[in-house]
């Protein structure tokens, strides 16, 4: 049997005297409330050693309303005795109480109405709802038709009466530890070492607590600075910046051609303003429109430089890739990036106006395609994928191109980003000496199938609930 | 990405192999297959390689990839003797014309859906939806050489490709469906530009639609054709792309006279390139001989000439070969991705994170230590949102989408807290206490720097709860501040205090201003605050 608290103990006790009580007696002996003593009786009960008897009686009172009537008598009773034998519905009408009364006293069989004449019928004996509204306890069928007339209330009285089994019994005879519980413990009690001695309350494990819940960083920023910690454990340094950037740096230092489909308004998000061109843009102009000085023919036609210098919303974050390079001509470089970008797309479940990318660089003097290959079975093999394999691809500022397929359970094979070696279009305007290995994934993607993620607003747009109950430490690195 | 369609039948004859040897190895050349029917398989190419865009293309590829046929194929061209005269006026409108006369083609429904794929991916990728360039094929036999390409004008009539009636060309513009898909391309020009023969017939009207006098059916022995555009060099890729495939299914080609220069030529161009580039490039162990084998495989022209330099052929429709690593790729190609042996350089370098993704990492421990649940709003938003709902004026920095794709998404964010607060609003629905935080990029004139902002909803959210915790984060963030009364609209006038960073606002906490509350679709105190992450960066010089 389950422990008994200090107060059921109590209960037990003064049971084990009396026998049978009901709780107003129980509560004058504990010194407590009958509905304290219910409760006790009740848990006792659960555990055998007391039982609980619960009557419920019903009783009748009248309300303000049938106090009246109890004294003048029913509305029907006072028109009725009005008048002699015979009136007409006119004058009758004329009675304050005849609103009521007039249907009371035609239901009741006392009166006939012909022809706008009202006439007794006989001498109109007392009813049984008249004999309740002198004494509700006299007539049961009375006091109902009362009740309804909304001149008696119904007044329910539960009653208990407690009483010890003999499993009760026993267990008190054999002794019980009336020692008064301790809750929280004081300081005194733990200093002095009287908590020894102390009759510790004790807790039920099967309760749950209350539900708390940490504050947390985003189960989609854990992600993201999960894939931070791979890049810098590689070596990698972070590179961060700018959200506006022009045409220039976002597309034509990627040889992008500035008839690009991909420029067109309704795929880049542009802004009302411009950025001057930065010194040495003249190298992009002359690679876009014949190569340079590198082995490439270029685009040919006549590069623009207004077109070049209009503000967009970044499409990707390998605009700051170049800027980098730019800016750490020497080698080796090993540079990330995870970063907000923009394309212009309607919102649904599978896309986003914004979303972030995840961009990676390595400079070196030896590097080679291989390497390239190399760097995404590392990377992905440290975030979890363990199989890798690689197909040819096309992007406009790699050559060689290269895209990335890891498998998934449940899913097969499943493109992951690209990647391939900058080409020498991009690299050679900024002194670039070495071959530039780069490839980039969309972070969202991979938050879809780590985190089993159906629609991508949930990351943006977020049910605290969610958050609530996804665990930090899930979805992490194996 | 153009989708082209390969039927098995017509495919397994030019290739000369079975289709399943087809379907297993043409991803290995760069492609991806949408769909296996029953009679076709539905691929989708690159758009630098026009030259796949026809089954009679994939056949040559698959042919050399399979190691069928490899090398370079010959495309003979002789003069036809007719000429095509071009109207100087044009040079405002459309002003190239490229040509040619293909001869003895048999051409089946199966030839004709090839040459019609091939058109349109050609539009598609090479003609920026017909702007740069616009394609035309006709039956030659219905009509008389010379052929003039003028500038014509508006009211000029002939008969339409699929109509009976004759229209004008400004008709046409308004009521023929390719008029009206592509009359923004000529709309604004005065003349339009119109293709006649010797007796005036026309033969097209580009780049929108074809006569209907010259219309390729299967009876169609001999094709004239012509490409007009804005890009020469695009106007021959189509050219090229055009002849060449159907020099391939067995037409014999023969060049016009384009105002006295004959095209097309269809002659390869010739690169020498370095092996030993090559070698280093893609990190893999081949010799000069080696990799001339490989690059015939992909239907080039290759034969070593020393021990570093390679001599390489480009066949005429290799538009996309436009550098030496061009010419490389095609080596590893060949080689086959899955033979690379993938390695990590030797390199040592150091991982070392960015100052500002430092920063804002302690600023989430800070806030997440605090009980505030992190959320990830979107940086694009709208004036409602961002001012009128908080009662704010707007700020004048704020930049505008010039073409916004929903009025949900119309500006850049300059602060945090509206969009915290409208999260609240999408989980009013959710059990209170709700402690929110979101840190990250705002754009003010262009410039991105970062904000942090905190909500707390609560039936006793208050001015002391949400100063308590500006506190902390101020003292975490180890910058010492200075408070004062606050006028932020947003906020209940006596509930709301500046923090003030060395001389500066910095930020604002308080109760939000139950008329905010309202305008949120909330209905319990909310207690808030917003920091400028700016005053961090100048303590710390980031």
């Amino acid at each position: 049997m389950a422990e008994l608290t200090y107060n059921e103990k109590r209960l037990m006790v003064v049971l084990n005297a009396i026998k049978k009580a009901t709780p107003e007696v129980i509560a004058g002996e504990l010194n407590t409330t009958a509905a304290a003593v219910v409760q006790f009786a009740h848990l006792c009960a659960d555990k055998g050693i007391a039982s609980l008897d619960r009557t419920v009686t019903v009783s009748y009172s009248l309300t303000t309303e049938g106090e009246q009537y109890a004294t003048l008598g029913l509305p029907e009773r006072q028109v009725y005795t009005s008048f002699r034998n015979e009136t007409s519905m006119k004058d009758l009408q004329a009675h304050p109480l005849s609103r009521i009364a007039i249907g009371w006293m035609k239901k009741k069989g006392w009166v006939a109405i012909e022809k706008g004449q009202v006439k007794k019928t006989g001498d109109a004996p007392e009813g049984a709802d008249e004999v309740a509204l002198r004494d509700p306890a006299a007539s049961r069928e009375g006091i109902l038709e009362l009740v309804k007339r909304g001149l008696a209330e119904e007044t329910e009285t539960t009653t208990y009466t407690i009483a010890i089994t003999e499993t009760g019994k026993a267990l008190v005879e054999a002794g019980l530890d009336l020692r008064e519980e301790t809750g929280t413990l004081t300081r005194e009690q733990i200093l002095s070492g009287d908590w020894k001695d102390l009759n510790l309350r004790r807790y039920s494990v099967d309760k749950l607590p209350k539900r708390i819940v940490p504050g947390k960083i985003h189960p989609y920023q854990r992600l993201i600075n999960e894939m931070r910690s791979v890049l810098l454990e590689m070596g990698f340094i972070e590179m961060y910046g700018d959200v506006v950037q022009s045409s220039f740096w976002n597309f034509d230092a990627l040889f992008q051609p500035q008839d690009h489909p991909a420029r067109e308004m309704q795929d880049t998000f542009y802004l009302d303003s411009t950025t001057p061109l930065p010194e040495n843009w003249e190298a992009v102009r002359d690679i876009h429109e014949h190569g340079g000085t590198t082995s490439s023919v270029g685009w040919g036609g006549t590069w623009m430089p207004a077109k070049a210098q209009t503000n967009v919303l970044r499409t990707h974050t390998t605009g700051l890739s170049i800027q980098y390079l730019k800016d750490h001509p020497a080698d080796p470089v090993k540079a990330f990036c995870i970063g907000r970008v923009y394309r212009r797309e309607a919102i649904d479940p599978t896309h986003t106006p914004e979303f972030e990318q995840l961009e990676g660089i390595v400079m070196d003097k030896d590097v080679s395609f291989r390497h390239l290959m190399g760097f995404l079975k590392e990377f992905y093999g440290r975030m979890g994928f363990e199989d890798v394999r690689f197909r040819p691809a096309y992007f406009p500022y790699t050559e060689p191109s290269v895209e990335p397929e890891v498998y998934v359970d449940g899913l097969g094979w499943v493109e992951l980003g690209g990647a391939g070696i900058f080409r020498e279009e991009v690299t050679d305007p900024w002194g670039v000496k070495y071959p530039v290995l780069a490839w980039g994934l969309g972070v969202s993607r991979v938050a879809m199938l780590k985190m089993g993620l159906r629609d991508l607003r949930q990351l943006y747009r977020s049910d605290v609930d969610w958050i609530r109950d996804t665990p930090m430490m899930q979805g992490g690195r194996d | 990405m153009p989708i082209i369609k390969l039927p098995y039948e017509y495919l397994e004859t030019l290739t000369g192999t079975d289709r399943e040897t087809i379907i297993n190895r043409v991803p290995m050349i760069g492609a991806d297959i949408e769909r296996i029917e029953e009679d076709h398989i539905d691929v989708e190419f690159f758009p630098d390689r026009p030259d796949l865009f026809s089954t009679e293309g994939v056949a040559r590829a698959m042919q050399g990839f399979l190691g069928l046929k490899t090398g370079i194929n010959d495309y003979p061209v002789t003069p036809s003797g007719i000429s095509f005269r071009v109207d100087p006026s044009l040079a405002e409108i459309r002003p190239f014309l490229g040509s040619a006369v293909i001869r003895n083609v048999s051409l089946t429904e199966e030839a004709i859906e090839s040459l019609m794929g091939l058109q349109e991916a050609l539009h598609w990728a090479v003609g920026r939806g017909r702007g740069k360039v616009a394609i035309g094929v006709h039956d030659m036999d219905t009509v008389t050489p010379p052929f003039y390409y003028q500038a014509a004008p508006r009211d000029r009539a002939f008969v339409p490709l699929d109509f009976e009636e004759e229209m004008t060309l400004e008709e046409i513009l308004g009521r023929h469906p390719k008029g009206m898909d592509y009359a923004h391309l000529v709309r604004d020009c005065e003349r339009f530009p119109l293709i006649t023969d010797a007796e005036d017939n026309v033969l097209s009207f580009p780049p929108i639609i074809n006569g209907e006098l010259t219309k390729v059916t299967t009876a169609t022995k001999n094709i004239l054709l012509d490409c007009t555009g804005t890009d020469m060099k695009a106007v021959m890729t189509a050219v090229n792309n055009i002849c060449t495939a159907l020099a391939d299914a067995g037409a014999t080609i023969e060049s016009v006279e384009v105002d006295g220069t004959p095209i097309p030529s269809l002659a390869p161009s010739v690169r020498t390139v370095s092996a030993d580039e090559c070698r280093r490039l893609l990190g893999i162990p081949l010799t000069a001989e080696e990799m001339a084998a490989h690059l015939r495989t992909m239907r080039f022209g290759a034969e070593a000439e020393s021990e570093d330099e390679v001599k390489v052929t480009v066949p005429c429709y290799r538009a996309d070969i436009m550098h030496d690593w061009d010419i490389f790729e095609d080596v590893a190609i060949s080689y086959g991705f899955e033979n690379f042996d993938a390695a990590l350089p030797e390199s040592f370098t150091t991982g070392k994170p960015h100052p500002v993704m430092v920063m804002m990492d302690g600023v989430r421990e800070i806030l997440a230590g605090l009980g505030f649940l992190e959320m990830m709003p979107f940086t694009l938003t709208n004036e409602r949102v961002l001012y009128t709902a908080m009662q704010r004026e707007p700020n004048p920095g704020v930049l505008r989408l010039q073409h916004p794709i929903s009025e949900e998404q119309t500006i850049l964010r300059t602060d945090i807290l509206p969009m915290l607060v409208e999260t609240l609003q999408i989980n009013h629905h959710r059990e209170l206490p709700q402690r929110l935080f979101a840190i990250g990029d705002c754009v003010e004139t262009e410039e991105t720097f970062q904000k942090v902002a905190a909500v707390s909803i609560h039936t006793e959210a208050d001015f002391s709860e949400i100063y308590a915790c500006a506190d902390a984060l101020m003292r975490e963030m180890h910058i010492p501040y200075e408070i004062e009364e606050s006028d932020d609209p947003a906020f209940i006038p006596g509930r709301r205090a500046d923090i003030i960073v060395d001389g500066k606002k910095a930020g604002v906490f308080g109760e939000l201003n139950p008329d905010v509350i309202r305008a949120f679709e909330l209905d319990a105190p909310v207690c808030a605050m917003e920091i400028d992450l700016r005053c961090v960066q100048a303590r710390f010089s980031l």
